[in-house]
């Protein structure tokens, strides 16, 4: 592990240099680079300490570690490929490279780590290396990175007060020796540390209330950049909500309240539905197609953190492939857009079209990715969704499940929306000449597909990783036997419902094979009530796809405005106290006449 | 080889009992509503020649994309029909989770919408923004009342529910009213009805999803649309009528189908926003009510 | 003079069946349209035949021109008819269908349908009623199964003289400029 993090070190000089020179090399710098780590973290058994630069003890490989290493390392890989095309339309090239290995560093070391300050240290990193990267974007993601700081600031220094309450309490910084002590504190010291060290979590995963910073810095970063925040970063905060869940005994903790569900996981419930709910319904509006995916991930950080807070041998489970499909599906879905705006420039869904009859490849990409986040049999999405829907139903938490099933069936709205505006429709008359992505783009994007796909028929590789991540907290594991994924109340089999697609799809082509064939018609041949049209731009629907369900929720509060309101009052207060010290006579005045008032109060 | 046998046999059997009887059913149905126009209507065998009729014109087709959404909604909706129990006859015992045939239903769903949006025509467009919304509207308070019943008898397999119904004795309808009622409402909207007929809207939006849709096309979807019709009035018999043998659970089906269809003849369609709002606020508090008389042990 | 059948097996089953369940498309054009609500609705009920009202041109398979064409109807007729799929009937009702009717000296109408879309039954009577309609609908289908039918065959094998009669009447049938015709 320590040989990995010097490797990155270097490899990010390296990088930095060689694109100096030629910026394609640099992209091949950090595939190599993780190609190479995927290797070595695939081969590394569980459960090895080693130390760091000299200072002893302080990285452990657990199971956790190695789940999401992989995953990160695979959205690094297909990111690393991708760029080797599209860095010809970066802004700065050499910094973004170099930045870009610098922050999978910083993960990696944050996965690693079992020593509260080296997490905090390679967590910084992580996040301080994003930060440089996003202004490189469109002119938006200047004001956007400020969002991004300071919400992150908020989390990371809530984590940093909560690691040193524990540190004058226990002395140690080893994140699996105070989980032993921990239990026999008073209610309000467990409560505080536990709530203040998950705020970092919580903070970059997006969470409610800290998800104000999300649509921006995602919508606005450059684009294939966006598929690393969304399929990665976030999956940081993330691992370290899974660990503090885990390694803390938190259901003997806190006081059981609903069902087996103690209060603790019941607060981060439903700070997960609110969270659903918000992505959904601020999802359904946009107009712009990398925001609404944005918003959607801070839907799926939800689910994630109602799966991991259940603590249920199926629901944590459930929560943990989540991770896993939407890092394949959100990394899928941002690259097919960062090929879109590589050919048209454009990431406005109302000013595109039409576009699968130009870029087939792009759209299957795509089109998969979207059946993977709405939870559709047979890819990946949808078992970790039958995991979280069982375990909800076997503790009978009816409105966590209306949240969720909300969340779920709002998918489809949102992610329809891009479907059948961007790929689907007429096609506009400036992207007439639009071509399919370059060959080196489109390998990542049929890579992720053909592994969404297997792993939705064959998750066996997936449920290995996750029951060993249960073991080794002492939690009962997910049960599975070949393709049979089993629980309580009810099981099924992944190969036979690919089958039985198989049958009904053949079903279907032979009815159509037999029939008599259709003759090809040209996409101006439409049924127009009538009507000659001659400008086809015109007869494509995708302005306010969904005007009539929005009107249902138009006057919502907005907490992006709530925050502004707080900043308003800083700078308020701030004004307040320039005014007093500037060399004005009523400054001069005010303070003369406060230092008379306190000489006569001491006085007398 | 005698599992397989049997297991081709009865999904064999499913499928062709979903077509034929889906088929006669919808003609009952036109009879039905003829009868309370008070016309004669047209002979119960009228909707299988509208299918063959339409699968022998020659249409248009509007790429690839056109032909691969067809097929996907009728490739899932057999899919997911041969997984439904139709009362004692279960192709896949066992593996009848209700959620998984739940979400396989939107692949059907998904594949139609797909094809249809892929035309390029925006009236298609518009219908199937129409249908997702509605789908918003009526999903929600239909898996809340099955998830109460799930969580009653602490099994998510539909047969292990019909059993339960068969050893107690007593229908779920009779046990869980209010939940019967909030998923007959929205059966009336998965079954695109009056009055949630907001998304097809024959004259308003030209068919909407089908505007495009000639030939075999339009036969291959009358199908998936027979197909899915029986998948959802199949769940609703099995989870709250007690499925029962085969020509009980027909006649059963047909009981709920004409109902159905009455229901579909008088009353007007609501306009799409009329259609969710009313769905976001009676059904919920009722399928809310029925879920915490559940957890209650309120059950008669 | 009776004609050789030389359809074959499918083709015969195929016209028994499109006979059985014809689709019309709801596109009534003038006056006559008046007449076709009551045989739809429960006096005379047409769904006994099979036949009921069809939104979009690719689905239906009969166009009702019912009575007179000016020359803008006619071009979106043509168009529609175009876009329908084969085999499609086509059947005019009305006296101004056959020569022109009550309107047979104007400038901007048609006197005679069958030059400008082939027209498989004409419905003589202005305008003809229902029990008229019921039995040109119950002609239609017997001229169907006897394979008589073949309007759209007609069009296709001479697209060019209907063509020419199209654009002598009307110089452009996809208009660019409607104001200025």
């Amino acid at each position: 592990m320590q040989s990995l993090i010097l490797y990155l070190g270097i490899g990010a000089l390296v990088g930095y240099f060689l694109s100096k020179i030629n910026k394609h090399l640099g992209p091949i710098v950090l595939f190599v680079l993780s190609i190479y780590a995927l290797y070595v973290v695939w081969q590394m058994p569980t459960g090895t300490n080693e130390a760091l630069f000299g200072f002893g003890d302080v990285l452990r490989f657990t199971a956790l570690s190695k789940y999401l290493s992989i995953i990160s390392l695979i959205v690094f890989a297909s990111f690393g490929f991708f760029n080797i095309a599209w860095i010809s339309k970066a802004k700065r090239p050499a910094a973004f490279n170099a930045l870009s290995i610098l922050t999978l560093l910083g993960t990696l070391g944050v996965f690693f780590s079992s020593h509260f300050i080296v997490l905090y240290i390679f967590w910084e990193i992580a996040v301080l290396a994003s930060l440089f990267i996003v202004p490189m974007g469109k002119e938006e993601s200047k004001k956007a990175t400020v969002w991004y700081i300071v919400i992150s600031s908020i989390g990371t220094y809530l984590f940093l007060y909560g690691i040193f309450m524990l540190y004058s309490k226990y002395s140690t910084f080893d994140i699996f020796e105070i989980g032993k002590y921990i239990q026999n504190e008073t209610v309000g010291f467990k409560w505080a540390v536990v709530l203040l060290l998950l705020a970092a979590g919580i903070a970059k995963s997006g969470i409610f209330p800290l998800h104000v910073w999300l649509r921006n810095v995602h919508g606005n970063a450059p684009d294939t950049f966006s598929a690393v925040l969304s399929g990665q970063l976030v999956k940081m905060g993330s691992y370290l909500i899974a660990l503090v869940l885990s390694v803390f005994p938190i259901a003997n903790m806190f006081a059981e309240f609903y069902n087996g569900v103690n209060i603790l996981s019941y607060v981060l419930i439903w700070l997960g539905n609110i969270s659903i709910l918000i992505g959904t319904l601020m999802a359904i509006k946009q107009n712009d197609m990398k925001m609404l995916i944005a918003y959607s991930t801070v839907a799926n950080g939800g689910y994630i953190l109602i799966g991991l807070a259940t603590l249920h041998q199926v629901g944590y489970a459930g929560g943990l492939f989540h991770i896993i499909n939407h890092a394949l599906a959100a990394t899928m879905i941002f690259l097919s857009f960062a090929a879109v705006v590589y050919r048209t420039g454009t990431t406005k869904i109302d000013e595109l079209g039409g576009l699968i009859h130009r870029m087939p490849v792009t759209f299957v990409t795509y089109l998969v990715g979207i059946i993977s986040l709405a939870g559709i049999p047979p890819t990946s999405g949808f078992i970790s969704k039958w995991m979280i829907f069982q375990s909800l139903v076997s503790k009978g938490m009816f409105v966590t499940e209306m949240f969720v099933f909300i969340g779920s069936i709002g998918s489809f709205l949102y992610v329809f929306r891009p479907l059948a505006g961007v790929f689907l429709g007429q096609l506009k008359n400036k992207d007439k000449n639009v071509k399919e992505a370059p060959g080196v783009m489109q390998i990542p994007m049929i890579i992720l597909t053909a592994l969404t796909v297997l792993w939705g028929v064959f998750p066996q590789q997936v449920l290995v990783w996750i029951t060993d991540v249960q073991k080794e907290f002492g939690m009962k594991s997910f049960e599975f036997e070949g393709t049979v994924l089993k629980t309580s109340m009810g099981y099924w089999d992944t190969w036979t419902v690919f089958v039985m697609f198989a049958v009904g799809f053949t079903i279907a082509a032979v009815i159509y094979i037999l029939m008599p064939k259709g003759k090809k018609i040209p996409l101006e041949d439409q049924y127009t009530s009538g009507e000659f049209l001659h400008n086809y731009d015109l007869y494509h629907y995708a302005t306010k796809f969904y005007v009539f369900l929005e009107r249902e929720y138009e006057g919502h509060p907005s907490f992006e405005d709530w925050y502004l309101a707080i900043v308003n009052a800083m700078k308020g207060i701030g004004k307040f106290i320039d005014y007093l010290a500037r060399r004005t006579a009523s400054a001069y005045l005010f303070w003369t006449a406060v230092v008379l008032a306190l000489i006569m109060w001491v006085r007398w | 080889m005698a599992g397989i046998a049997g297991t081709v046999t009865r999904v064999a059997g499913v499928l062709l009992t979903a077509f034929f009887f889906g088929l006669t059913f919808e003609g009952f149905g036109r009879k039905i509503a003829a009868r309370i126009q008070k016309r004669y209507g047209p002979p119960w065998y009228q909707n299988f020649i509208d299918v063959f009729k339409t699968l022998t014109k020659h249409g248009w087709t509007h790429g690839w994309i056109f032909d691969f959404g067809v097929l996907m909604a009728l490739g899932g909706v057999i899919a997911t029909l041969s997984f439904v129990p139709l009362g004692n006859l279960v192709a896949f015992p066992g593996l009848d989770n209700f959620f998984v045939i739940a979400y396989l239903f939107t692949v059907g769903a998904l594949g139609m919408a797909m094809g249809m949006v892929g035309t390029g025509n925006p009236w298609a467009s518009i219908g199937v923004a129409r249908a997702l919304t509605l789908m918003l509207g009526y999903e929600v308070p239909y898996l809340i009342v099955i998830t109460a019943l799930m969580f009653y008898y602490k099994t998510g397999n539909i047969s292990d529910i019909i059993v339960a119904q068969a050893q107690s004795g007593g229908w779920n309808i009779v046990k869980f009213p209010i939940g019967a009622l909030v998923a007959l409402i929205s059966l009336q909207g998965m079954l695109g009805k009056e009055p949630f007929e907001a998304p097809i809207a024959p004259a308003e939006i030209a068919s909407g999803p089908m505007v495009e849709l000639s030939a075999k096309y339009m036969g291959l979807l009358m199908l998936m649309n027979t197909f899915m019709e029986f998948v959802e009035i199949s769940l609703f018999v099995d989870f709250f009528l007690g499925g029962g043998t085969y020509f009980v659970f027909l006649l059963k089906y047909f009981i709920v189908w004409t109902f159905a269809v009455m229901v579909s003849t008088v009353l007007p369609r609501f306009r799409i926003e009329q259609a969710v709002s009313f769905y976001w606020t009676v059904p919920i508090l009722l399928a809310f009510l029925q879920a915490f008389f559940v957890v209650n042990g309120w059950v008669f | 003079m009776a004609q050789i059948d030389e359809r074959s097996v499918w083709e015969k089953i195929a016209d028994q069946l499109r006979s059985r369940s014809m689709w019309m498309l709801h596109y009534c054009t003038g006056c006559g349209a008046v007449e076709l609500p009551p045989s739809m609705t429960s006096r005379f009920d047409m769904e006994r035949l099979g036949m009921g009202p069809m939104a979009t041109p690719r689905q239906a398979d009969i166009f009702l021109i019912t009575g007179y064409l000016s020359a803008k109807t006619l071009r979106r007729v043509i168009y529609t008819y175009e876009k329908m799929a084969d085999p499609k009937y086509v059947i005019g009702f009305g006296s101004c269908t056959i020569n022109g009717g009550i309107y047979y000296d104007s400038y901007s109408t048609i006197n005679r349908l069958d030059y400008y879309i082939p027209v498989d039954l004409y419905i003589a009577g202005c305008m003809p009623r229902p029990e008229a309609i019921l039995n040109a609908f119950n002609t239609l289908m017997k001229m169907i199964r006897k394979g008589e039918a073949n309007g759209w065959k007609r069009y296709k094998e001479n697209y060019e003289w209907y063509k020419q009669n199209q654009l002598r009447s009307l110089k452009e049938v996809i208009i660019h400029d409607e104001f200025h015709e």
